[in-house]
């Protein structure tokens, strides 16, 4: 009887301390103690291109600094749900990455004030200030998003939105130009419709982009287009700005591939890649990346800045952005940390990162790769820097409305004035 | 005695902490939240606001979230009938003594093994596009142009779009619980049944339907709790932002809390407690159909 209460106790006991790692915290054993340990949760995942050459920087780093050991956290894009909380509790991460606005709008309070590290040179900056070999335009806007104007993420990978095209349709239609306003689009459409291409498409994913776009064009001030999005009452949609600039999108609609309507990403990007549509209308520089399967390295590719609209006040604004690392705070090694981020975001690995992704360098002394090589003038021009959707995502209750009314207008299937006053009365 | 009763606590103690921690903290912490404007969920106690019944307010007056209610409602009902009209039919087909059986009742439950999220990209490049999808090459080869030319994934048809593509893949699963239902009721009825001259409507009406009705109300438990955390086809049909056509309760507390999908969201728009005010709402439907149910169609306990 005595050994069977003893079983059962046993057993209880088993019971509890199965129980017990639920609520342990998960700290990142430290492999070597004498080394200086740096864990990097990753917003790559492992068998991306991205992360694969971010795996032998960091080898190569480790090897050429033989006290650091970095551990690395393949998260993915679910990084954005699980960072915080892992912070919050306590976990130990010394640096991540993620897009530069995320990084500093929602993360700023975790991460390390990065403007001293900008000033010192790192071995592959050719003994540069680390501020004067990246471009100048993601430093500005890394510390315009953060709270005190410094800065929080280094940026790497930048991306700007633009019009892609299929020069070998251009050419063959007879474009020698590029368009920059909204006739001159038109126009271009009309050529190779006629010369027997369709000429513009567009998924479902960006279909944010081009309203967005067009109505910063028209107000030159993506604050304007946040107040007109929150208007619930009708009057700023009745300015004739906004009629103007659907009026637009109506011109376009008939240049519109057929399927534009029902697009669910990436079948608009295939169109294009598989040579049936000569124009994306926006998208970002990752575009050839995204369809390399498809087209091959030698696909003809072309970029445009987004054209001038009717009335337009500015037209030297553009949605544009990078990636970007962080370093926690609570980091005990920050030097060592900002030293492998300077490692990954110039010099060589930078230029091999470029290359690898077909994306832009961060190194303004690397040459861009010649499926996105006019985006870097596109880039060099912007002197505005518009938010992702142009402010239409500020409201989130008119945002999917004002979407869906504009994807029948730009396919077609409504005008203008319907556009207008479809809006109106479904904000109300 | 008395040591099984040190017994029944030893084990039971492990289990009931467990419960109350992975459940009963979190339903509480919940409701509690709901009050609150808690910009992120991890955010601590002491940077939570009470705003009171705020959130429920806001909530009943976004246009977003009173279409993702009536997109749930439609899915439930109309998918409902649909889902419960065909797997019923296929039941009493599959049970009437057809050939293969086997094979049918597999073949059937098939999409339930597949996932949600391969079946739907399944139906929207390989089904619902106007370009190379079933549907359109299959109106074009009857020479239907304006059918072959449907955008199914437009906003103005996605939402039935995706209602279909759903009740497809839930079918089977309805058939395999129908049929054992209808397997449990013993075959001398049915003779008896025929030997009066009943016809096999006259069957199905009154003894297939009534000796089913404890399955019926599980299956319609089953399925409204289905319905109302619809979250993966919603996702796969607007993989970005929730869409008008598309948004569910799911999907918009998910917006909610942690914002868009691809590109970050403003972070002052975030609002964990709203998405727990919907997770409490998404609670009480649950159980005010349970109740319905319950009430509505009550087991006359029949035995046979």
């Amino acid at each position: 009887m005595k050994v069977k209460r003893q079983f059962f106790l046993f057993t209880a006991v088993l019971l509890m301390l199965s129980v017990l790692p639920v609520f342990s915290t998960g700290q990142q054993g430290a492999d070597d103690v004498d080394a200086k340990n740096l864990v990097y949760w990753s917003m790559w995942n492992e068998t991306e291109t991205q992360a694969m050459v971010l795996k032998d920087a960091i080898k190569e780093f480790e090897n050429e600094n033989p006290g650091v050991k970095v551990d690395i956290q393949w998260n993915g894009r679910e990084i954005r749900k699980t960072l915080q909380p892992a912070l919050d509790a306590g976990t130990q991460i010394d640096m991540w990455d993620e897009g530069v606005e995320l990084l500093t709008r929602s993360w700023q309070d975790y991460a390390v004030n990065l403007d001293p590290y900008f000033e010192k040179s790192y071995p592959s900056t050719n003994g540069k200030a680390f501020k004067e070999t990246i471009i100048g335009s993601l430093q500005d806007l890394a510390s315009d998003l953060s709270t005190d104007g410094s800065i929080y993420a280094v940026p790497y990978q930048p991306f700007v939105v633009v019009s892609f095209y299929n020069r070998d349709h251009f050419d063959k239609a007879g474009i020698t130009k590029t368009p920059e306003t909204w006739a001159e689009f038109l126009e271009t459409c009309d050529k190779l419709q006629a010369a027997g291409f369709t000429p513009v498409t567009i998924d479902d994913a960006y279909m944010d982009l081009p309203l967005g776009m067009h109505l910063n064009r028209v107000y030159g001030d993506s604050n304007k287009v946040v107040e007109l999005v929150k208007d619930r009452s009708g009057k700023l949609w009745d300015d004739p700005k906004v009629l103007q600039a659907a009026k637009d999108f109506e011109a376009l609609a008939p240049y519109m591939s057929p399927q534009t309507e029902g697009n669910k990403w990436p079948a608009g990007q295939q169109e294009v890649a598989t040579d049936q549509v000569s124009i994306y209308i926006t998208n970002g520089t990752w575009l050839p990346n995204e369809v390399m399967g498809t087209t091959g390295p030698d696909f003809r590719w072309g970029q445009f800045p987004y054209p001038a609209a009717t009335n337009s006040a500015s037209v030297t604004g553009g949605i544009y952005g990078a990636q970007g690392f962080s370093i926690n705070n609570k980091c005990a090694y920050p030097d060592e940390a900002f030293a492998l981020i300077a490692h990954l975001t110039t010099g060589k690995w930078d230029k091999e990162l470029s290359a690898k992704t077909y994306g832009a360098p961060m190194d303004t002394s690397m040459p861009w790769p010649v499926q996105i090589e006019e985006c870097e003038s596109v880039f060099a021009s912007l002197d505005t820097y518009i938010p992702w959707s142009g402010g239409l995502a500020e409201d989130s209750d008119a945002f999917p409305i004002i979407v869906a009314e504009f994807t029948s207008l730009i396919s077609g299937k409504i005008t203008a004035e319907q556009f207008i006053g479809n809006v109106k009365a479904k904000l109300k | 005695m008395k040591r099984d009763k040190t017994m029944m606590i030893t084990f039971v103690t492990p289990a009931l902490i467990t419960f109350a921690l992975v459940f009963i903290y979190p339903t509480i912490r919940t409701i509690f939240m709901s009050f609150f404007y808690v910009q992120a969920v991890t955010d601590s106690l002491g940077k939570w606001n009470f705003v009171g019944i705020d959130n429920y307010i806001k909530l009943f007056s976004s246009q977003m979230f009173v279409q993702s209610l009536k997109n749930i409602f439609n899915i439930w009902f109309w998918g409902g009938i649909g889902v419960f009209a065909v797997a019923l039919l296929l039941s009493i087909i599959l049970t009437s003594g057809v050939k293969g059986k086997g094979f049918f009742r597999a073949a059937i439950y098939l999409p339930n093994v597949i996932s949600a999220v391969a079946m739907a990209t399944m139906w929207i490049h390989f089904v619902f596009s106007s370009k190379y999808g079933l549907l359109h090459n299959v109106f074009d080869f009857l020479g239907w142009e304006n059918m072959a030319a449907v955008q199914w994934t437009s906003p103005t048809n996605q939402f039935a779009s995706m209602t279909v593509a759903y009740c497809f893949g839930m079918v089977g699963y309805y058939v395999l619980i129908f049929m054992a239902g209808i397997e449990k009721i013993p075959r001398d009825f049915y003779e008896a049944a025929k030997l009066e001259g009943a016809h096999i409507f006259q069957q199905f009406r009154h003894i297939t339907m009534p000796l089913m009705r404890a399955v019926m109300r599980s299956s319609i438990v089953m399925w409204s709790v289905s319905s109302i955390v619809f979250f993966i086809w919603s996702m796969m049909f607007s993989t970005l932002d929730p869409q008008v056509g598309t948004v569910t309760p799911m999907v918009y507390m998910y917006a909610l809390v942690f914002g868009r999908s691809i590109v970050p969201s403003d972070p002052t728009l975030l609002n964990a407690g709203a998405g727990a005010a919907v997770g409490v709402i998404m609670t009480l439907i649950v159980l005010v159909v349970f109740g319905i149910v319950n009430v509505t169609i009550r087991d006359k306990k029949i035995q046979y």
